[in-house]
């Protein structure tokens, strides 16, 4: 007897008992059920929501690899002893770091969906599957474990779980974990301090009297906000030898997963190219800002206005963001012209905060929770725009 | 620029729903649809578009302390801010009739599905915060008062069209049931709150901003007035 038919069998046994949802979700991650729906309309195809969300862990994977390199790699940039990027010391410090956080996320999150199937006696749902893969790489890199613990169980519970589960939620839970994350310890989510392994330590033992030098991990966006010189070329933005969050770094791989997720048709193309719109056509508008001599050098944001616009793309979180989070089928807009809309306004408002608040130097996140919520808004009155034209013209038939 | 400013900072950086909390109670009860929360909505922007100015007028030329001098010299010394409430409430309340009276005759649809809380406009914090903020903010000039009296409105428009459609969407979601109605509505409006967050802090700092409209014959003043506001913020903290 196979283990498929043990699985089984076990399952058979276990009708009506408690852990019987924690268990067939294990079986269903294996194997495909062996079970059809009873009632209802029948839908045959061949990626069901636990594929999808393989297929978007799967665009993460590359983006989590070069995470732990780049973890390493900065490190040892940082403290002057400079190692090769591919090379084992990078990645061993890497994995010491990366791995952590992401068993926490997985481990924490998956017992808080656990929990709820067995509390609400329904099948565990795999929506944690995409946001535990996203959290380890949003967050830098020093983070405490249990901060990342607290964050994911409000993350889930608050943000999804108190909504009915997956697919139902307002605010993506990525982000809300990383919303909470940033406004509870600020000082552990943002300034020049978090973004290189073990900076935070460095600056302590400084502090407490030890003869070392200090760490400087600033990111491209921190640097320019204060009006510094950036000493990264493009070449660096753009394939990622750069600091900022675990897996944000390298444009070019997440241009790829966006590539792969357009191709396998999980990720929207709409939002991802109106977002880029927007974005650029913001980082215009501040260029066009400067070129016209309408803000004097001296003021704290020409240095982020004058950056070209489509280094916008290449800094900080913003092609992350928006291949990744924006994209979420459940918190974008569901309509397609509302996808164009929620996109580009996405692109338009991150680049904006960036510029214009001095209390965040990134906007991607806040712009895309932002936008989840009027996303509900922008569908109504797409629909309704719908209703109105398909009325009119049938108006004009019976006429 | 100056009422550009106003106009964002009041719709979105501090909205009167998701920065300061008021208005909730209409902004909880009404946002069942869409519809009826835009109705309510275009109320507050009315009635709000009407009271600031207005509570402006009375508060420059009857309340504020020395406002009377216009009778004469000998009434310099009064201060009737004491009376603001009661007089902010006043205006209020009659304009909110006023809107009642328009809206029955205009919209009998509407007014039976705003119901009890047309005329409870008269009591939304929002509306008497918005003039009160107009007051303790200082607000210059009748022009900017009505512009602040407009965008506090939209903004809290915004936020009650928010919430309406998302209460839409979520009608038939699993919600836990002893969170079903008023209890989930709480958690949308901080998570939504959570969202509006991105635009805190923003043109607080306006020191450079400032200095981006002045000409160059005042670049010096500027600076000093840079400074000043430097030391009045370190201060502050």
């Amino acid at each position: 007897m196979g283990l498929k038919e043990k699985l089984h069998n076990i399952k058979e046994k276990g009708q009506g008992k408690k852990w019987l949802p924690a268990f067939s979700a294990f079986h269903t991650f294996l194997y495909t059920p062996n079970e059809t729906t009873h009632s209802g309309g029948h839908v045959r195809a061949a990626d069901d929501l636990k594929r999808t969300m393989n297929t978007v862990v799967l665009a993460l994977i590359p983006c989590l690899i070069f995470g732990m390199f780049n973890t390493g790699f900065q490190h040892y940039e940082a403290i002057g002893e400079p190692v090769d990027f591919l090379s084992w010391e990078a990645l061993s410090l890497g994995l010491i770091k990366i791995l952590p956080l992401v068993v926490v996320s997985y481990v924490v999150g998956l017992g808080v969906e656990f929990i709820f199937a067995i509390i609400k006696g329904h099948e565990v749902e795999e929506g944690y599957l995409v946001t535990g893969m996203l959290v380890p790489l949003i967050v830098p890199v020093d983070i405490p474990l249990w901060m990342l613990a607290v964050a994911v169980i409000f993350g889930v519970v608050i943000g999804k779980e108190v909504f009915g589960g997956t697919g139902m939620n307002i605010l993506n839970p990525a982000l809300t974990i990383r919303a909470f994350l940033f406004f509870a310890y600020p000082t552990w989510m943002s300034g020049d301090k978090v973004w290189v392994e073990g900076a935070v330590e460095r600056a302590n033992e400084i502090a407490g009297g030890a003869n070392l030098d200090a760490i400087s991990g600033e990111t491209i966006l921190g640097t320019l906000a204060q009006g510094n010189e950036v000493a990264y070329s493009v070449s660096d933005m753009f394939f990622g030898f750069i600091p900022g969050s675990v897996g944000e770094t390298s444009t070019f791989l997440i241009l790829l997963a966006g590539l792969f997720l357009i191709f396998s048709k999980i990720g929207s193309w709409r939002i991802m190219l109106s977002s880029v719109v927007g974005a650029l056509v913001m980082g215009l508008l501040f260029n066009g800002v400067v070129d016209a001599g309408w803000i004097k050098e001296s003021s704290g944001f020409y240095s982020l206005m004058s950056t070209e616009f489509w280094h916008h793309l290449l800094i900080g979180g913003f092609a992350f963001g928006v291949v990744f989070m924006a994209t979420d089928p459940v918190t974008a807009s569901q309509t397609n012209k509302g996808k164009w809309i929620y996109g580009f306004l996405i692109g338009f408002i991150s680049i904006l905060i960036r510029v214009f608040n001095p209390a965040y130097p990134e906007g991607v996140m806040l712009a895309i929770l932002l936008m989840n919520v009027f996303a509900p808004t922008i569908d109504h009155y797409v629909v309704q725009g719908n209703v109105k034209r398909r009325l009119k013209r049938l108006k004009a038939k019976t006429v | 620029m100056e009422h550009l400013e106003l106009f964002f900072k009041a719709i979105f950086v501090d909205n009167m729903v998701f920065a300061t909390f008021l208005g909730m109670c209409s902004y909880l009860a009404v946002s069942k649809k869409v519809s009826t929360a835009v109705g309510l909505g275009a109320a507050v922007i009315f009635v709000m578009a009407i009271t600031v100015p207005l509570n402006w007028l009375l508060d420059q030329y009857i309340l504020k302390d020395g406002a009377l001098v216009w009778l004469g010299e000998e009434y310099a010394a009064y201060d009737l801010s004491f009376l603001s409430f009661i007089m902010f409430i006043a205006t209020i309340a009659t304009m909110v009739q006023l809107v009642e009276i328009i809206v029955e005759k205009f919209s009998p649809s509407l007014y039976n599905s705003l119901g009890i809380f047309l005329p409870l406009i008269a009591v939304n914090c929002a509306i008497l915060g918005g003039s009160l903020f107009m007051q303790s903010r200082e607000i210059e000039t009748l022009g900017l008062a009505f512009n602040y009296g407009i965008s506090s409105g939209i903004g809290w428009f915004l936020a009650i069209l928010a919430i309406a459609a998302i209460r839409e969407k979520i009608r038939y979601s699993n919600v836990p049931a002893p969170l079903r109605g008023l209890g989930i509505t709480f958690i949308i409006t901080g998570l939504m709150a959570i969202g509006f967050m991105s635009f805190g802090g923003m043109l607080t700092g306006g020191d450079e901003e400032e200095a981006t409209e002045q000409t160059v014959v005042k670049v010096e003043e500027v600076e000093n007035a840079t400074d000043v506001a430097i030391n009045e913020k370190e201060i502050i903290e």
